[in-house]
């Protein structure tokens, strides 16, 4: 059968040679005519009242078109409620980096130069930036008043569930949310429990690290209406959120959704384009925005900052009895983060008969958070794996026997008491317990061995393809979902599987606003798991009507056709059959009397299809500097079914070394005052080719009932593990702790010297 | 400042422009030359996306000044591969999937051209090492060093037949 040809194939990708030749193009490669460059003049101060602005200087430089300030932007609230909103700060400065005022000039070097010429007097506040400061009484404040909290991107992920308790009382604080989960007796769990291992984790901020820095172009056309150009994830997402910030309708607004490098969930809030909207409006001309590396490190919006204070308890033979945790997550100076993913995870991942799990948002003077791969559920992760390690210790249990005894299985209910769908945790598990890393481990000094497991709920969300049918028969696939990934590829491959019909003959074009079927942002690990499926659905139809023009040109039944070798034949015979190209031309010719073949598929995926990963590491650490080297590396994953295997294998190596780098090095620091200290690559250290060894891959499949072949999400559930598999590989080989991550050289000095 | 000429052959073209003394290579390459495959990422050097090959070395060209150029030869991922034949390093990154969002990929393919013309038989080590420049996020960098092992070993082959 044609259809098992084309999935699981490693069809090269389709815009493969756009991409090694440099012709992909990108937001930054745009040129418009008339198009002016826009720069942003920001903070130097975490906390800052603004006392005066002066921009005469800025505005009487040649080639400087327009200076904006808060005071000539309408709409601007004192107290945004999100960061979207906050485009240019109105009096008062609550991240070190925030827009004061911006410029656009002919070219990039007047545009800095007139930043340069605006003079800012501020009154330097006290900035809190420890989020445990943060909820302590007296603390300063990040916001004057309470507002809302902004939940829009973890929607977009499709991860927000039952459990959430928004804070909206009295009393001035910094928590602007909590979380609560709750089930059974902890405290009578940890009285039965043989062992309780109790240790208090930590996170900190980190970049997502997508190569391609934050860039848009605004224009605005004689209609009146608003283009943009982005390097995003979502294009009607985005549409949908610079309409409620710039009080334009959605239908005056057109986004073009230009090749993204990387944007791994930070690119879905715009961030930067309200203020370039203003810019082009009040010039009459396009306006080009590029952030520079230093300014997308120090004022964008990193994952947020966790400690995860846990206390878990088993009997010696390995059955769990309780779990205990507080959560503190720090999302920046605005509200909205992945708090009830981890929290969903420390309590889900494994059998706990008693749990408690309270989280609490607490804001700081920092930039505030975006989503960044599985948000929270690394997070999470971390902490409970790294229990799970300690917790078979203290027992003398072998870590997977601990682990297999206690993992959930579909129908074992999570924290928030809704069942676990079908998933692959266990036979991940089991297949990482045959991998030779594990197998052949030896003991030797200063050498370890670690693994973790961990997942992600599954993303949903409404979605619709088409697929049309061009005069010489080939067939075009149309979206509006970002292709992140390669999502395009395996769009294809879906399509040539339901057609009949092999992958060449088939093209796939991601539409803009105003062309493009509806589907939600590329975030979540949906895209092929809902996108797929209307693909999927839209190349059914257009199967069905491609049969019932053949029916007529070959006198037979629909149900007695089949497509093959380009043509539409009568089954079991040669001799009967009408090429495609025959019935792509009668239907769009003049005087045609079929209708053209235009497929359409709307699905509404209900049901999530949770994806786990699990990871081993084998580490050397050396003891004088510190250094952990990575000597062996392997991710595991149930992707349900690979559509195409090479690119599944791409997202488990990158979401792996994501996971690393969380672990051993990535991490923004922050003054006392709030300020960035790593502001360059050179210091905020990710991992690089020499860093690492080939990252093997292991694909299980067991097949999601819900997604199209059986597929599952794959892109997020690779980072899951990361930083844990290497914390418990470090413990192997060192005998100690490293709850604070990233394990970096010093800190591991520090532990052997203890 | 006023400008000044500037003549260097971009990809076998002779070019001329007009720049600026502070000018960058890439910001030359990029916005005068219409070489827009060169990317920048950082700015600083700490990335390798800009990379392109002056004078027969690999170099960031956001650390190179344009008139740095003056006279000598620039190659960039454009003039990568042979009229319509792709560079064999080009066709091993498709094949291999070494790919996703991309954005880093004109400087890593040039770097790998660099290394393998200063060096035809590198080992893994010496692949991770030339390669430990160029930053990319998506792949974490086993498909490229699979890709860029592949196309020694067909060279290897290539030669003892």
């Amino acid at each position: 059968m044609t259809e098992t040809l084309a999935i699981g194939q490693r069809l090269d990708r389709a815009d493969g040679r756009d991409k090694v030749t440099g012709h992909a193009t990108y937001v930054a490669d745009v040129k418009l005519p008339g198009m002016l460059h826009a720069k942003l003049l920001r903070s130097p101060h975490a906390h800052a009242r603004i006392l005066s602005i002066n921009v005469e200087r800025a505005r009487a430089l040649a080639g400087v078109r327009c200076v904006l300030t808060a005071k000539d932007l309408d709409r601007l609230e004192r107290e945004p409620s999100s960061r979207a909103r906050a485009i240019l700060a109105v009096d008062r400065v609550r991240y070190h980096g925030q827009p004061i005022a911006a410029v656009a000039a002919d070219d990039v070097h007047t545009a800095e130069e007139a930043i340069d010429l605006i003079e800012v007097e501020y009154d330097v506040l006290p900035a809190v930036v420890d989020p445990l400061q943060s909820l302590e009484d007296g603390a300063p404040l990040v916001r004057e008043q309470a507002t809302e909290t902004d939940d829009s991107e973890a929607l977009a992920h499709g991860s927000v569930t039952a459990g959430e308790v928004k804070v909206a009382g009295n009393k001035p604080t910094n928590v602007t949310s909590r979380v609560h989960y709750h089930r059974g007796d902890v405290e009578a769990g940890f009285a039965a429990a043989d062992v309780v291992v109790e240790k208090t984790y930590h996170i900190g901020h980190v970049h997502q690290g997508y190569m391609e820095p934050r860039a848009t172009i605004a224009t605005w056309d004689a209609q009146d209406r608003l283009t943009f150009y982005v390097s995003a994830q979502g294009q009607f997402s985005i549409r949908s959120e610079l309409s409620n910030v710039l009080g334009i309708p959605e239908s005056k607004i057109k986004i073009f959704a230009m090749e993204i490098g990387g944007g791994f969930g930070a690119k879905i809030q715009p961030i930067i384009e309200p203020i370039a909207a203003y810019l082009a409006k009040r010039t009459r001309r396009p306006v080009k925005l590029v952030l520079t590396r230093g300014e997308d490190l120090i004022a964008a919006t990193p994952a947020p900052e966790f400690i995860m204070e846990v206390k878990s308890g088993a009997k010696k033979d390995g059955t769990l009895t309780a779990v205990k945790a507080r959560v503190i997550m720090d999302p920046g100076c605005f509200p909205g983060g992945p708090l009830n993913n981890a929290c969903l995870l420390i309590g889900c991942l494994y059998r706990f008969p008693n749990l408690d799990v309270e989280g609490i948002e607490v804001l700081t003077h920092k930039p505030s958070q975006a989503a960044y791969r599985a948000p929270g559920a690394h997070h999470g992760t971390f902490a409970i794996e790294s229990q799970m390690d300690a917790m078979a210790r203290a027992l003398g249990i072998d870590r997977f026997e601990f682990r297999l005894k206690n993992c959930i299985v579909e129908g074992d209910l999570m924290a928030h008491g809704e069942p676990w769908p079908n998933n692959g945790m266990k036979q991940v598990l089991q297949a990482m317990a045959e991998h030779p890393i594990w197998k052949n481990r030896a003991s030797a000094p200063n050498r370890g061995v670690g693994f973790a497991v961990g997942g992600w709920l599954g993303g949903i969300q409404p979605a619709s393809a088409s697929v049309r049918m061009n005069p010489d028969g080939s067939l075009c696939v149309i979206t509006g979902a970002i292709d992140l990934t390669g999502t395009n590829t395996a769009f294809r491959q879906i399509a040539a599987a339901e057609l009949g019909l092999p992958a060449e003959d088939i093209t796939v074009q991601t539409g803009d606003t105003d062309s493009a079927p509806y589907a939600g942002t590329s975030a979540g690990s949906k895209v092929i798991y809902a996108v797929g499926g209307a693909v999927q659905a839209a190349a059914a139809d257009a199967r069905r009507q491609i049969l019932e023009i053949a029916s007529h040109e070959l006198e037979a039944s629909p149900a007695d056709l089949e497509i093959s070798d380009g043509k539409v034949r009568v089954k079991g015979t040669a001799e009967r059959s009408v090429s495609l190209s025959h019935i792509g031309s009668a239907s769009t010719r003049y005087g045609g009397k079929y209708e053209p073949v235009f497929g359409r598929g709307s699905v509404a995926v209900t049901q999530r299809s949770p994806g786990f990963s699990g990871q081993l590491a084998e580490v050397s650490v050396d003891p004088d500097t510190g250094k952990v080297s990575i000597l062996q590396y392997a991710c595991v994953q149930d992707v349900g079914k690979a559509i195409n295997p090479t690119l599944v294998e791409g997202q488990m190596q990158g979401g792996s070394v994501q996971g690393i780098g969380m672990g051993l090095s990535e991490e923004l620091v922050y003054s006392k005052e709030g300020r960035l200290l790593n502001q360059s690559l050179l210091d905020y250290r990710k991992m690089t080719a020499i860093d690492l060894p080939k990252i093997d891959t292991v694909i299980v499949e067991v097949p999601s009932p819900f997604g199209p072949f059986g597929a599952k999400g794959v892109g997020e559930p690779p980072i899951v593990p990361g930083a844990a598999a290497i914390a418990n590989a470090v413990r192997d080989a060192t005998n100690r702790d490293f709850p604070d991550l990233p394990i970096t050289p010093d800190k591991v000095v520090r532990a052997l010297r203890q | 400042m006023s400008k000044q000429p500037l003549e260097m052959t971009v990809n076998g073209e002779p070019t001329e422009v007009l720049v600026q003394p502070y000018q960058t290579l890439l910001e030359v390459l990029r916005e005068e030359v219409g070489m827009t495959g060169v990317k920048e990422g950082c700015g600083t050097g700490d990335c390798g996306c800009c990379t392109v090959i002056l004078d027969g070395k690999p170099v960031t060209s956001c650390l190179v000044l344009a008139l740095q150029a003056q006279s000598r030869p620039v190659r960039t991922v454009e003039g990568l591969g042979d009229g319509d034949a792709l560079d064999p390093i080009q066709e091993a990154f498709i094949r291999h999937g070494a790919l996703q969002c991309g954005f880093c990929i004109p400087g890593a393919v040039v770097m790998a051209r660099a290394l393998l013309d200063a060096t035809p038989r590198p080992n893994e080590d010496e692949i991770r090492w030339a390669m430990a420049g160029n930053l990319c996020r998506c792949t974490g960098y086993t498909k490229w060093v699979e890709a860029i092992q592949d196309v020694v070993d067909q060279t290897t082959e290539g030669a003892m037949k």
